[in-house]
């Protein structure tokens, strides 16, 4: 039973992180290929306050987020502006970076040995571990929440507009670099507090942790479910995450000298479906993102059969 | 408005625009030349979209030169591309609603006024921009650097891939907006006809050089022809 309320955490710290990449490219076009480096930052920071600075775990959390947020914004203002191929490579050697100064530097981290214990927060309480989790699907519930509203909102429509064109968007007024920088920062930040929300699950941080192997998951989730819409990035993540990592790799009646090879069959499979969906439905499961749907929203209370015509 | 002076500009370290000096008064202003002159490249440097490599660009006697574009508008500066002058994920209304800042009028006013002169978008509200015909693409991207009460417009081959008849309308309401708005026009086109039936004053750009700068009335169809030829 530990195992599972463990696996559905972990999953819904992946739907989080797939809204968060859905905010950053679905919307704005930032192709973020440093995901786990974000959310290692995070992970790492609350472990080395916890661990090593004796601080609590919530402050330690947030101190991480805004270590991650910090950085990031260093990040941005040298990145941003660039072309989409050098953002897809800064992301990912920034990943690359956090990975090796984790191993490298052991003072803080203990390198390869590991850091821990982190232990649940609430005390001696029987159940902490389920009312954990209570409190990241909290986390998730909200970034979802607030990444739906997002799309249909002024800012979003700006988003939206910086990510198709964003040279029109700066000639109409709107200060496109600063917004890309400004939605980067608070993303990250995010990916940062999720980190730290996954330091007590796992108790005990290795660098195995800061694998590429997350990012890719979360990228893979975004791309099956579709990258323009936020419901899309939570599909994606139950049809990987949910469906190999928790129902096959539990339940599935697999004998064990066959059970070695379960991860690697897990790969073959994302990579199949990520294939197919290529293929067949390049905008994935969920398809195109509608405007007439949002346009709703817009049309003005006087006249708006032209939207239901469109 | 517009004084630019001993203006280099291009793109990277490229050069496309060379040693350009002229104004741009109450006026329609049209930029003539063939494909490669530099004329795209001389409205997105107005609209600050590039950034100097040499020269100078006051608006209204205040120096822009190195302005962001984002500030152009509030300066005044409405700027229609020539393509991809839409958000073709967002729909017709999003598209109008992007622009436009508000002053007196609210947002919801000012798309209306757009409708009432371009009623097919109207019909087209709630529809992808990008499942518009160029046409009505058109429309939309005027339409939307209107909202912005702009007193320089910077218009960038808007009658290219339009039909002959589309064409003849268009002009003929790029010369009214300026009638009844007062707007001060920068037109870069390639038909030479149809422009030289509306602007005040011709540049003709060759290889990002400047050919000729006149008043119509002392133009000749074969001056414009010679700079084509170059």
């Amino acid at each position: 039973m530990d195992y599972l309320i463990f696996s559905f955490s972990l999953m819904l710290v992946y739907i989080g992180l797939a809204q968060l990449l859905h905010v950053q490219f679905g919307l704005l076009g930032i192709p973020n290929f440093g995901v786990v480096g974000f959310w290692g930052l995070g992970l790492y920071g609350t472990g080395v306050l916890y661990v090593s600075y004796d601080v609590p775990l919530v402050p330690a959390i947030i101190v991480a987020s805004l270590i991650v947020a910090v950085v990031s914004y260093v990040l941005a203002s040298m990145v941003l502006q660039r072309s989409g191929q050098a953002i897809l490579a800064a992301t990912l050697a920034f990943a690359a970076m956090v990975a090796t100064l984790v191993v490298t530097e052991k003072q803080l981290t203990n390198g390869v040995q590991g850091l821990g214990t982190i232990g649940f927060p609430f005390g001696d309480l029987a159940s902490r571990n389920v009312v954990y989790f209570g409190v990241l699907l909290a986390v998730v519930v909200a970034l979802i929440w607030v990444s739906a509203k997002l799309r249909d909102s002024r800012m979003g429509r700006m988003m939206i507009a910086i990510r198709d064109n964003e040279e029109l968007a700066a000639s109409l007024g709107k200060d496109t670099a600063g917004t890309k920088r400004t939605v980067f920062v608070v993303t990250c930040a995010l990916m940062g507090l999720l980190g730290g929300l996954t330091a007590p699950l796992h108790q005990f941080l290795v660098p195995y942790h800061l694998a590429p192997s997350l990012t890719f998951a979360v990228w893979i989730a975004l791309v099956l479910g579709g990258k323009s819409h936020n419901l899309g990035a939570m599909i994606g993540v139950f049809a990987t995450f949910g469906l190999f990592d928790i129902l096959i790799e539990t339940y599935a009646p697999v004998p064990a000298e066959q059970a070695i090879m379960l991860p690697n069959f897990k790969l073959f499979c994302y990579g199949v479906l990520l294939v197919m969906i290529i293929m067949f439905r390049p905008a994935g499961m969920l398809g195109e993102d509608r405007p007439r749907h949002r346009a709703r929203a817009d049309a003005a209370p006087a006249n708006d059969t032209a939207v239901k015509e469109g | 408005m517009f004084d630019v002076q001993s203006l280099r500009s291009g793109y990277g370290e490229m050069s496309v625009l060379k040693d350009l000096t002229f104004s741009v008064s109450d006026e329609i202003f049209a930029v003539l030349g063939a494909n490669g002159a530099g004329k795209t490249t001389l409205l997105k440097t107005l609209a600050r979209l590039l950034p100097l490599q040499a020269g100078s660009l006051s608006l209204n006697g205040a120096d822009v030169s190195r302005s962001p574009a984002y500030a152009m508008p509030d300066a005044g500066v409405a700027y229609v591309p020539q393509e991809e002058n839409v958000f073709p994920d967002l729909s017709v209304q999003e598209n109008l609603s992007i622009g436009g800042r508000t002053g007196h009028r609210t947002k919801a006013e000012k798309i209306e006024e757009v409708f009432a002169l371009f009623p097919r978008l109207k019909e087209r509200r709630g529809q992808a921009a990008g499942s518009l015909s160029g046409g009505e693409g058109q429309m939309l991207a005027v339409g939307r650097a209107l909202m912005q009460d702009p007193k320089v417009l910077l218009l960038d081959e808007p009658s290219a891939g339009l039909s002959p008849l589309f064409v003849d309308a268009l002009f003929s309401s790029i010369a009214e907006t300026r009638k009844e708005r007062g707007l001060t026009i920068v037109l870069a086109e390639q038909n030479a006809v149809k422009t030289l039936e509306i602007a005040d004053r011709v540049m003709v750009l060759s290889l990002g050089e400047m050919h000729l700068l006149r008043p119509r009335s002392e133009l000749q169809m074969s001056d414009i022809t010679a700079a084509y030829h170059i």
